[in-house]
């Protein structure tokens, strides 16, 4: 038996360039692509957002023309609520781009083929954060265009990008997604295990929220959850929570420090 | 050409690898023999720039793995079982792969077909068995065509055509001039494959050597004597400056002398000779003796006798 190996039997490496940024975010960008993972949060994303949305705006819009009077009636706010969904698919989606990488082993493959480990992070924060950035923008808007036309079925008062506030809550949503995303990115870093990632993303977002509010002087409004719904969402202020542009600053602080000990992580530590 | 000069590595108190140098040239198959937890996956994550090494360095061709300019062009490696995602298939795999370094997309279909995955190339790799892994991670290894190639146990799992290829396989990518290194636990296996060995035990280095040496220095030669007057056949051997022990079956093991002097030695006694068989202690028995101390995980053999 023989193998034929249809190549010359030593090609000289390439003497010029190397595996740098724009190679390694090619690669992210075809594995990102070709996973079945991505698909299926994607569908959850958009199918769950839609739904919830539908559901959010379909039963505020037929109370009585009073109701919406007196206590901040928002409805951009109440449109955004199907994208508590996409915070969550998209965080775990953020996790899975590198729990799974360890999980499967494929972590060997990817240092072998860029084994500096800071342009690795560079690339995969890069794709995994534009990516989502995209999925998040268009998903808020759709989410807001649908919400505000279910509203417009009944007789609630529906918004408009035009009105003061709107344009900004609608962007700031969708690049709020994106944030989740890699703050799930910067816990799978730190954490590796797809489970322990996930439970404490979940954690972070879900209970962290319930457990402080018995606690007084509301610190609960400093969680992402609480700061995507009630601060970054809102056009009409509402009582005793951040501001947009504060809760906005505060999410990338955190989103930040998650990447920064992940990176840390990455580099330092044995694959 | 792979070095390694001073490799160590510790995980708490236990030293995985100790002080390891020692050199891989190109054009032969290098063995990488071990018992299991010797340190030979290790020593392949180290050079791979995997785990960062607590003293000393490896390099490949000269360079640090990380200052390689296209890595997969110029090492390729099967590492320690699945280095892919279950939910990609063999060709979304290979396709990233290439994407990193630049590789032509052409040379997925090509290294698919070297491997024999054509067929299930559009498959998921999480529905792979163990030998069609192997043969993916095989895949990947050769993607870059790469000068120097290291593989982990490349033949786990794979049926005995699998064995049979991927030994041919190795030897043909070492006589095309390229460094090769293979790792396993089974010397049978290294004597056919590679033409040099290191061996290692405790992750400290114990031969360095080619096989035909690794052969001629740690085979001892013995000879099988069967006769009916066992006692007076072995006074006559021990006189005669010969290593008899008695067997449990009642023959006569005996080192230190070539088989016709012992029938001769049987002749000037005037002893009857029923068998006179030379036995040849396998390379296996060698590697056992060489490594005897090194063995992490030992069977208790006795244990599994039955108590009477």
């Amino acid at each position: 038996m023989t193998i034929a190996l249809s190549l010359p039997a030593t090609t000289p490496a390439a003497r010029e360039g190397r595996v740098g940024f724009r190679q390694a975010v090619a690669a992210e960008v075809s594995k990102l692509a070709s996973l079945r993972s991505t698909k299926l949060l994607l569908g959850i994303t958009v199918l769950g957002t839609m739904l919830v949305t539908f559901l959010s705006t379909n039963g505020a819009a037929h109370h009585a023309r009073q109701w919406y009077q007196g206590f901040g009636w928002d409805p951009t706010n109440q449109a955004m609520a199907g994208l508590a969904i996409g915070s969550l698919a998209l965080g775990v989606l953020g996790v899975l781009a590198i729990s799974g990488e360890y999980g499967s082993g494929t972590m060997r493959s990817s240092l072998a083929a860029v084994p500096r480990r800071e342009t690795l992070f560079a690339a995969k924060a890069t794709v995994v954060g534009l990516f989502t950035l995209v999925v998040g923008e268009i998903l808020s808007f759709v989410a807001f265009f649908f919400g505000q036309a279910i509203l417009s079925t009944g007789v609630a008062p529906t918004a408009h990008l035009g009105q003061p506030g709107v344009l900004r809550a609608v962007v700031l949503t969708g690049a709020f997604l994106s944030l989740f995303a890699l703050l799930g990115l910067g816990l799978g870093l730190i954490i590796r295990h797809t489970a322990g990632a996930i439970a404490t993303f979940a954690g972070v977002t879900l209970l962290a929220p319930i457990l402080l509010q018995t606690i007084a002087g509301h610190p609960a409004k400093y969680t992402p959850a609480i700061i995507f719904a009630q601060s970054v969402a809102a056009v009409v202020p509402q009582g005793n929570q951040l501001s947009a542009t504060i809760g906005f600053v505060l999410m990338v602080l955190y989103t930040v420090a998650a990447l920064a000990v992940g990176a840390v992580v990455l580099i330092k530590r044995d694959a | 050409m792979i070095v390694t000069r001073g490799l160590t590595k510790r995980y708490g108190k236990t030293v995985a690898v100790d002080g390891l140098s020692f050199t891989v040239p190109s054009g032969v198959v290098t063995g990488f023999l071990g018992p299991n937890g010797s340190g030979k996956s290790t020593t392949m994550r180290m050079i791979m720039g995997l785990d960062v090494p607590d003293a000393g360095a490896a390099t490949v061709n000269g360079l640090l793995y990380d200052e390689l300019r296209w890595p997969l062009r110029e090492v390729g490696a099967l590492l320690d079982a699945k280095a892919f995602h279950p939910g990609r298939t063999a060709r979304q795999h290979l396709r990233w792969l290439a994407k990193s370094n630049e590789i032509p997309e052409g040379r997925v279909d090509e290294v698919l077909d070297i491997v024999g995955l054509t067929s299930v190339a559009d498959q998921r790799a999480g529905k792979f068995s163990l030998g069609m892994g192997q043969r993916l991670g095989i895949a990947g290894a050769l993607l870059g065509d790469p000068g120097v190639l290291l593989f982990d146990e490349p033949v786990n799992g794979l049926d005995p055509e699998g064995i049979r290829w991927a030994r041919y396989l190795l030897r043909d990518l070492a006589a095309e001039g390229r460094t090769v290194l293979v790792s396993s636990h089974l010397i049978s296996e290294m004597a056919l494959t590679a033409e040099r060995l290191v061996v290692i035990g405790r992750g400290t280095l114990i031969a360095e050597t080619s096989v035909e040496d690794f052969s001629a220095q740690h085979q001892s030669e013995a000879v099988r004597v069967v006769t009916p007057t066992p006692q007076l056949m072995v006074t006559a051997l021990s006189k005669a400056g010969a290593r008899p022990t008695v067997s449990e079956d009642g023959g006569i093991v005996v080192t230190g002398v070539p088989s016709a002097r012992i029938g001769e030695i049987a002749a000037r006694a005037s002893l009857t000779l029923h068998e006179l068989t030379p036995i040849r202690a396998s390379l296996e028995d060698a590697f056992m003796e060489l490594t005897s101390d090194s063995v992490e995980y030992r069977s208790r053999e006795r244990e599994l006798v039955p108590a009477r």
